[in-house]
C-alpha cells in the first residue's frame, strides 16, 4: 500500500526532524563554555516567566503587548496597502504619478526608520505601530498591484461584452480575481509586522517580547533570551495558520480544487 | 424591400502596425440570420468579433447594429470566446446569472432564466460548483450557458465548440439552433469545421487569406432538420471547402 507509506513516513519525517532538532540543541548546550541553554533550563525559564513578573507583565501580557501593536498597525495596512495597490493597479495617472516615489521608499528596510520615527513621535505605542506598518504596509500594495496587472485580460473581455461598466469591471471582475494575491500579501505582511515588532521593540520599549530579549541580553539570561526567540516562533506560526483558514472561508473557490 | 439589417459592416479595415489584417470589408446581416464565417486559420476571423464588440478599434470604417455603432452597453449581445471564460470565484449557477445581473433583469426572471440554462446544459449537476473543479469542455459549456441566458439579439460565437467532444458538439449545435428559433436572435458563429457551418448557417461568410475580404456570402437554402449524409448537403460542403483554399 503505496499511499499508507506515504502518510505514514509524511507522519513520522515531521516528529524525526524535530527530534534531531533537539538532540543537536542539547548537544550544542553541553558543550564546554556553551552560551546556550539546554532545552529543559529554557522550558523551566518559559514557565517562570509565565508566573513571575517581569517589568510588571507575565509573558502572556508581553505576548499580547506585542500582538496588539501588530494587529493594529496590520489592520491599517490591510485598508492603506489595499487601496493603494488598487489605485496603482487602476488609474494610470495615479501610477505615473505615485510609483517612482513609492519604488525609491520600497527597498527601505522598516528598521531603517525606527530612529527617525523615535525622533518624531517619542517612545509611546505610536512609534511601534508606525513601523509595523511601514513593514506590514509594502507586501500588501505590491501583491495587490501585481495581482490587478496579471488578471487574465479575458474576463475583463468577458465582462465588457457583457456590458459590464468601468465600476463594475473593478468591483466585480478585478477585484475578485485579485483576493488571491492580496491574501497572499497579507500572510507575507503578517509575518513581517511581527518581526518589525520585534526589532522596534528591541531598541524602545517597556514591554514586549522584543523587550524581554534585550532584558536577557543585559542580564545575560540566555535561557530567557532563547525562551523568547521560541515564542517568537510559535506565535508567527500560529498567526500563519490562523490566516490560511482565512483564506479558504474567504476564497473558497481556490480551495476546492478536487480536479 | 430590403430586409431591415442588425449589423451593417462598411469599409472595415484593421491593421495591427505593419500587418493589414482586414482589408475594406462591407457587407450586411439581416435580422435574425444564423451566419458563420469560414475561412483559412489566422484570417482574422477572431479580430472581426472582436471588432464587432468594440473590444478593439477599427482602424477605419464602421460597424453599426440596429444603425447605431456598436456598444456591449446599449445593445442585447452576447459572447462566447474561444477560451473558456467562466469566472472561477462564481459557481456554475452565478456565472450564468451574472449577464442577467449587469442587464438589471428581474429576479424572478434571472431564476426561471437559471433552472432553463442549467437544463438545456445539462449543468444541473454541477450548479454549486467552482469552474476550477469542472473539465474545460464542462466551464464551456458554463460560458455558452451565460451568453444563453441573456436571450441575445446579437448572439456572437468564436469556435465555442473547438474543445467539445464530437456528441457534445451535435448536442450544442442542436442547442444553439433551438434558441435561435425560439428567441428570432441574430447569429454570428466562427468555426473552422465547414461541416458544423453547413449544418448551422442560413448563410456562410467564406473569408480570403489575409490581407481578409469577404470572398463569397454563400447562401445554406438546406431545409432544417438537416442531415449531414444528404448528397446536397456533402455537395454544399465540398464548395465551400474548396473555395477556403488557398493552394
Amino acid at each position: 500500500m503505496k499511499h499508507n507509506k506515504d502518510r505514514i513516513l509524511s507522519m513520522l519525517l515531521p516528529l524525526i526532524s524535530l527530534g534531531l532538532f533537539f538532540v543537536l540543541w542539547f548537544w550544542l548546550a553541553r558543550a564546554e563554555d556553551s552560551m546556550i541553554p539546554t532545552p529543559y533550563e529554557t522550558l523551566l525559564r518559559l514557565l517562570e516567566i509565565c508566573r513571575k513578573p517581569i517589568s510588571k507583565a507575565t509573558l502572556p501580557i508581553h505576548i499580547w503587548v506585542s500582538l496588539r501593536r501588530v494587529l493594529i498597525a496590520f489592520f491599517c495596512a490591510i485598508v492603506m496597502g489595499v487601496s493603494f495597490g488598487v489605485a496603482l493597479g487602476w488609474n494610470r495617472t495615479f501610477r505615473a504619478l505615485v510609483n517612482p516615489i513609492f519604488e525609491i521608499l520600497r527597498p527601505i528596510p522598516p528598521i531603517a526608520w525606527i530612529p527617525l520615527i523615535i525622533l518624531w513621535c517619542g517612545i509611546g505605542e505610536l512609534p511601534k505601530v508606525i513601523i509595523v506598518l511601514i513593514g506590514s504596509v509594502v507586501p500588501i500594495v505590491l501583491n495587490t498591484y501585481s495581482g490587478m496587472k496579471e488578471i487574465d485580460p479575458l474576463l475583463l473581455d468577458a465582462g465588457k461584452v457583457l456590458g459590464a461598466g468601468r465600476r463594475q469591471l473593478l468591483w466585480e471582475i478585478t477585484l475578485p480575481a485579485t483576493v488571491p494575491a492580496i491574501l497572499a500579501g497579507i500572510r507575507t505582511a503578517l509575518s513581517s509586522g511581527w518581526m518589525c515588532v520585534v526589532a522596534a521593540e528591541m531598541i524602545a520599549a517597556r514591554q514586549g517580547v522584543g523587550f524581554l530579549i534585550v532584558r536577557g541580553q543585559e542580564s545575560g539570561d540566555t535561557a530567557l533570551i532563547v525562551a523568547c526567540m521560541l515564542v517568537i516562533g510559535v506565535v508567527s506560526m500560529l498567526l500563519s495558520t490562523v490566516l490560511i483558514k482565512l483564506e479558504g472561508v474567504l476564497c473558497p473557490w481556490q480551495f476546492s480544487k478536487t480536479k | 424591400m430590403r430586409e431591415e439589417a442588425k449589423v451593417k459592416v462598411r469599409n472595415l479595415t484593421k491593421s495591427f502596425g505593419e500587418l493589414l489584417v482586414l482589408d475594406d470589408i462591407s457587407f450586411d446581416i439581416k435580422k435574425g440570420d444564423f451566419v458563420c464565417i469560414v475561412g483559412p486559420t489566422g484570417c482574422g476571423k477572431t479580430t472581426f468579433l472582436n471588432l464587432l464588440v468594440k473590444l478593439i478599434e477599427p482602424t477605419s470604417g464602421e460597424i453599426l447594429i440596429d444603425g447605431e455603432p456598436a456598444d456591449p452597453k446599449k445593445h442585447n449581445m452576447a459572447f462566447v470566446f474561444q477560451e473558456p471564460s467562466a469566472y472561477p470565484w462564481l459557481t456554475v449557477e452565478e456565472n450564468i446569472q451574472y449577464g442577467l445581473k449587469i442587464k438589471k433583469m428581474p429576479k424572478n426572471v434571472i431564476a426561471e432564466r437559471t433552472e432553463e440554462i442549467l437544463d438545456v446544459l445539462g449543468l444541473r449537476d454541477v450548479r454549486k460548483t467552482y469552474p476550477h473543479q469542472l473539465s474545460a469542455s464542462l466551464e464551456q459549456r458554463v460560458v455558452i450557458g451565460r451568453a444563453f441566458a441573456l436571450h441575445p439579439d446579437l448572439l456572437l460565437m468564436d469556435e465555442p465548440y473547438a474543445q467539445m467532444d464530437i456528441k457534445m458538439r451535435y448536442y450544442l449545435e442542436d442547442q444553439v439552433i433551438k434558441l435561435w428559433q425560439r428567441t428570432g436572435s441574430t447569429v454570428l458563429f466562427i468555426t473552422h469545421n465547414i461541416e458544423e457551418a453547413i449544418y448551422l448557417s442560413e448563410k456562410c461568410l467564406i473569408l480570403s487569406n489575409k490581407p481578409t475580404t469577404v470572398k463569397e456570402e454563400k447562401t445554406i437554402d438546406l431545409p432544417r432538420p438537416r442531415d449531414i449524409a444528404l448528397p446536397e448537403f456533402i455537395a454544399l460542403r465540398e464548395y465551400v471547402t474548396n473555395q477556403i483554399k488557398w493552394w
